[in-house]
């Protein structure tokens, strides 16, 4: 934390230096430094943390990475029809971005190979919420106040995370006084009947247990992206937690694990503690921590069942 | 044929080591798989939970419903793998074939990627219906293109090897651009033999058990086939019937067996292997000894990919790691003992039998010529933009050509290195099967690259290319290492070649397991990310390439020299260890720059020399001239392909050049077959 708030604190005499001198401003990011002397306008965001800290922020980008899924898979806030689509995340059509005549890119350095050509292109900005031993949710925040400071947004961008903490502090306290809050959770997402992405305490999520105080069963660090894939069985090293299930799940998948006393007879089951929650998407920047806190407090005063749905 | 070799040298008794072996595999793969188990249960308890257990314990139901399952299936799918295994070397007569090498797996992998998509309740009323229709496809398209062709071994193996690398490319398609969809396909073709139910066993076993008695029924006609062709049809056994017949058994138990479990692919190769290697010399002994081993070895591998997990941070380590990390060392076992090298397919004579006409090399190289020229103008000028096509004009090629240029031309450069490399290697090994890619020299690339993305370092353009170099280098050595012994012989090479890239696999499986997006991100660069290439990076690969055309004119002679046979050439006095040495440097070198730029698995380098002997070009100059300008077309076509097919998507050239590749390859098969 002192971190951020201290860039926050280095950001802010930036903007006194620059708002008197009145030239170019710079920021540094993690593959060089990004200088504009002009606020930006047209925007061009290549993965999906970096379009919901756009939508978040009111800018509407002129072209996103994989616009199709966006709306399957991350759905809010919601990216309107007529966005240009500019090809997938993992390889963006360079062309297409050109295309735009954007005044700014916004990429994390799984795209480092590409940043000299995206430079060509317009002044390029390298964030990473996901990477190697980051902390995604204070790099998401580090996002959302760049981007703001940026596109000279900065107190709505205060504002955003301002309702997140309320609103995680608010749930906090309804979990409480319901008394939900005391017995750890698994949270899981069913991949087919056997395996299942376990969240791990290195990814978004668990910046979403510790906000509302619970606990997660699951104590080894997952893959960058803060997720392991485990086989059903490992959940029964658990007995204590409670299993809340994060949606889609397949069809059928309710059928085989009540066919499977291996599932029926698993201590949370028997003790009708599985939960479900909507679709959130895992790997997004910090607006996915609310809705998630909001589902899982919701699932969990509401109360589990003995199977998924 | 090898087989016919081999019974000459049949001995009465049965070798000691072999039962010794298997029961030694077994007993150790049961302890070691119960040994954790041991903490919590008694002896008796952990045996009983193969038919029973205790409700009030749950370490009991979990015994019962996730251990017992999991070794049961192992055991089942073990054996009947190795059963078909055995079976397939049989028919094919090839020390290399397997369930693998006939395009099952990657048929089988492609119905589940086809019905998840498109037909997800097909999946959830049966999951082996998709698995074996893909792989009957396979094995169908195989068969369809080898029958006219008197459905000789070679021809077999390599439609297969075409078919398994054309049902891949499609498979990786489908995963890159529908990554977020087919997460669990992700698993699937990494091979997870976890089990929370014993309904998979169930279903499977009666499947296997009956498929595994046809099979045994079918011994006494492939006894037949071990005489080999002529004296078997003179026998009056119908051999390509037989053939087929056998075949169809195989992809039946191989489909449904993996159907199940997903693909855990080498227990199929190295279950007979062993066997061969520990002394089973007969059909009767080798089905046997390779059932027996089959199971032992894919419970071993299970179990080492159980302890894998919960000795890591509990994150799924696939089984098709660990039985590739299995398969490799068993190949290479393989490789110090085969000692003879005639058995390789694709030695003894061009594919089909079938010579093509001569033709001459100034005509067919302008043709080439002319239509590379045609591909790069239609590339630089016709192209899709966010609204609607549109000519680029003349003006404007400038500011295009940062976009389109670049790429293309490194394209451009990758294919002509590994046309001229395959070339090369083709006519050192004196084997038309043999290529860059199945040497594994591009896989020794491949496999450093999967281990940086495992580290999850972040490297820039200059650091992957290091990787790659460094990895080329590191598998040549090995390679170099290894062949040593035989003189670089053919055999040896593709051999050890296999066992590079099995090692490569089971990393990119390990990948494939953990996680969708880190996958996508590795497949890109796997199936060659050309859009990644700047400006300086294609002008230095073009001077290199340059360079290295140039001492290319001075090892003519040696591989003219150089198939006529080790005695021959020495007699004529090339230096033939130093000469195999050089020319597998050049190889090399040519490879890493290719495998940069396109990844290791377009198979340029084995289509583009085979066009070129199609197009008539027989000397090794003309070949190898016209292999690089067919190349270099073949990629030139892939990346503009990948630029517009899906735009503003775009899909790796190497994988488009694959399936055009592929495409070419079956035509041209089934061509030959015709006339």
């Amino acid at each position: 934390m002192s971190i951020s708030i201290l860039l926050r604190i280095t950001a802010v005499l930036c903007l006194c230096v620059s708002a008197t001198v009145a030239t170019a401003t710079t920021w540094q990011h993690e593959q060089g430094t990004l200088t504009l002397s002009e606020t930006p306008k047209r925007v061009v965001a290549l993965n999906w943390a970096a379009t919901e800290a756009l939508l978040l922020l009111g800018v509407t980008p002129v072209g996103v990475a994989d616009k199709a899924g966006y709306s399957v898979w991350v759905k809010e806030p919601e990216l309107p029809e007529a966005v240009p689509n500019i090809g997938t995340r993992v390889a963006p059509s360079l062309e297409a971005i050109a295309e735009l005549k954007p005044d700014l890119i916004v990429t994390s350095s799984e795209m480092a190979p590409a940043t000299d050509l995206l430079e060509r292109i317009a002044p390029t900005y390298v964030i990473s919420v996901y990477k190697k031993d980051s902390r995604p949710f204070s790099k998401a925040r580090e996002m959302l106040l760049t981007l703001g400071e940026i596109l000279d947004l900065e107190e709505r961008a205060q504002a955003i995370l301002t309702d997140i903490d309320h609103t995680l502090a608010a749930q906090r306290e309804r979990l409480r006084r319901h008394g939900a809050d005391d017995q750890p959770v698994a949270l899981v997402n069913f991949l087919d009947d056997r395996h299942v992405r376990i969240y791990a305490p290195n990814g978004l999520y668990q910046t979403a247990l510790n906000a509302l105080g619970l606990t997660n069963a699951w104590p080894h660090a997952g893959n960058y992206w803060g997720f392991s894939v485990v086989g059903l069985e490992a959940i029964a090293a658990y007995p204590d937690s409670r299993i809340v299930v994060i949606e889609p799940t397949r069809p059928g998948l309710s059928e085989h694990l009540e066919d499977s006393p291996f599932w029926t007879y698993l201590p949370a089951v028997q003790r009708d503690e599985i939960y479900q929650v909507d679709a959130v998407w895992p790997f997004g920047g910090v607006f996915p921590v609310m809705r998630l806190a909001s589902n899982l407090t919701d699932a969990l005063i509401q109360g589990g069942t003995d199977n998924v749905r | 044929m090898y087989a016919e070799t081999r019974l000459a040298t049949n001995t009465p008794g049965l070798p000691a080591r072999l039962p010794l072996a298997a029961a030694l595999l077994w007993l150790g793969a049961l302890a070691a798989s119960a040994s954790p188990w041991l903490a919590e249960l008694d002896p008796a308890a952990l045996i009983s939970a193969f038919w029973t257990y205790n409700s009030h314990d749950y370490t009991s139901v979990l015994a019962h419903f996730s251990w017992a399952p999991r070794v049961s299936v192992a055991i089942l799918i073990g054996c009947g793998l190795g059963l078909a295994g055995a079976v397939t070397q049989q028919v094919l007569g090839n020390p290399l074939a397997s369930p693998t090498t006939l395009g099952v797996e990657a048929g089988g992998q492609f119905g589940v990627t086809i019905a998840t998509l498109f037909a997800p309740a097909v999946l959830a009323f049966s999951p082996d219906l998709a698995a074996v229709a893909g792989g009957l496809l396979a094995i169908f398209l195989v068969i369809a293109l080898t029958w006219r062709l008197g459905f000789s071994p070679v021809t077999v193996i390599l439609a297969g090897l075409v078919i398994t690398f054309f049902m891949g490319a499609l498979n990786m398609a489908f995963l890159l651009l529908k990554g977020e969809w087919l997460g669990n396909l992700f698993i699937w073709g990494a091979g997870s033999l976890v089990q929370n139910n014993w309904t998979p066993f169930m279903d499977l076993w009666p499947r296997v058990l009956v498929l595994a008695l046809a099979l045994v029924l079918l011994m006494r006609p492939l006894q037949l086939l071990q005489l080999g062709q002529a004296s078997a049809s003179s026998l009056g056994a119908r051999v390509g019937m037989i053939r087929m017949l056998a075949l169809f058994l195989v992809v039946l138990m191989s489909a449904t067996v993996v159907s199940r479990v997903g693909v855990v692919a080498f227990v199929g190769l190295a279950a007979p292997v062993l066997a061969r290697l520990l002394g089973a010399r007969n059909l009767v002994e080798r089905l046997v000894w390779s059932t027996l081993f089959g199971g032992g070895l894919l419970l071993l591998a299970d179990t080492l990919a159980h302890w894998a997990s919960t000795w890591g941070d509990g994150s799924l380590v696939p089984t098709g790691t660990t039985t590739a990390l299995i398969g490799g060392p068993i190949i290479l076992l393989a490789l110090q003992s085969f000692r003879n090298t005639h058995h390789m397919p694709g030695q003894d004579a061009s594919p089909t039998g079938f010579i093509p006409i001569r033709r001459p090399a100034v005509v067919i190289g302008s043709v080439l010529l002319t239509l590379l020229l045609a591909t790069f103008i239609v590339s630089m000028g016709w192209s899709p933009g966010l609204q609607e096509w549109s000519w680029t004009p003349l003006s404007q090629w400038d500011d295009a050509w940062v976009w389109r240029g670049p790429r293309m031309l490194a394209a451009i450069l990758a294919g002509v290195s590994l046309g001229l490399a395959g070339t090369l290697i083709q006519r050192m090994t004196g084997n038309v099967m043999a290529s860059p890619e199945m040497l594994g020299i591009s896989g020794g690339a491949a496999l450093v690259m999967v281990l940086i993305v495992l580290s999850g370092a972040e490297v820039g353009r200059a650091g992957q290319l290091t990787a790659a170099t460094v990895g080329a280098a590191g598998a040549l050595g090995l390679l170099i290492l290894l062949a040593r012994r035989h003189r670089f012989a053919g055999t040896q090479l593709l051999l050890g070649g296999l066992a590079l890239y099995v090692f490569m696999d089971s990393g990119l499986r390990l990948v494939m397991a953990s996680g969708g997006t880190v996958a996508s991100k590795l497949l890109n660069w796997m199936y060659g990310a050309t859009w990644l290439i700047s400006e300086s990076e294609a002008l230095a690969l073009l001077s290199l390439i340059l360079l290295i055309s140039l001492c290319l004119f001075t090892v003519i002679r040696p591989l003219t020299i150089l198939p006529l046979g080790d005695t021959s050439a020495s007699s004529l006095g090339l230096p033939v260890g130093r000469a195999r040495l050089a020319l597998l440097l050049l190889a090399a070198l040519l490879t890493a720059s290719a495998t940069v730029v396109i990844g290791p698995l377009s198979f340029v380098g084995l289509i583009a020399p085979h066009l070129a002997r199609v197009l008539g070009q027989h000397t090794v100059g003309r070949q190898m001239m016209v292999a690089a300008l067919a190349g270099g077309l073949l990629l030139a076509v892939a990346d503009y392909l990948s630029r517009i097919v899906v735009y503003p998507g775009q899909l790796p050239a190497g994988l488009l050049a694959a399936l055009v590749g592929g495409l070419y390859f079956l035509w041209g098969l089934s061509r030959h077959g015709r006339s």
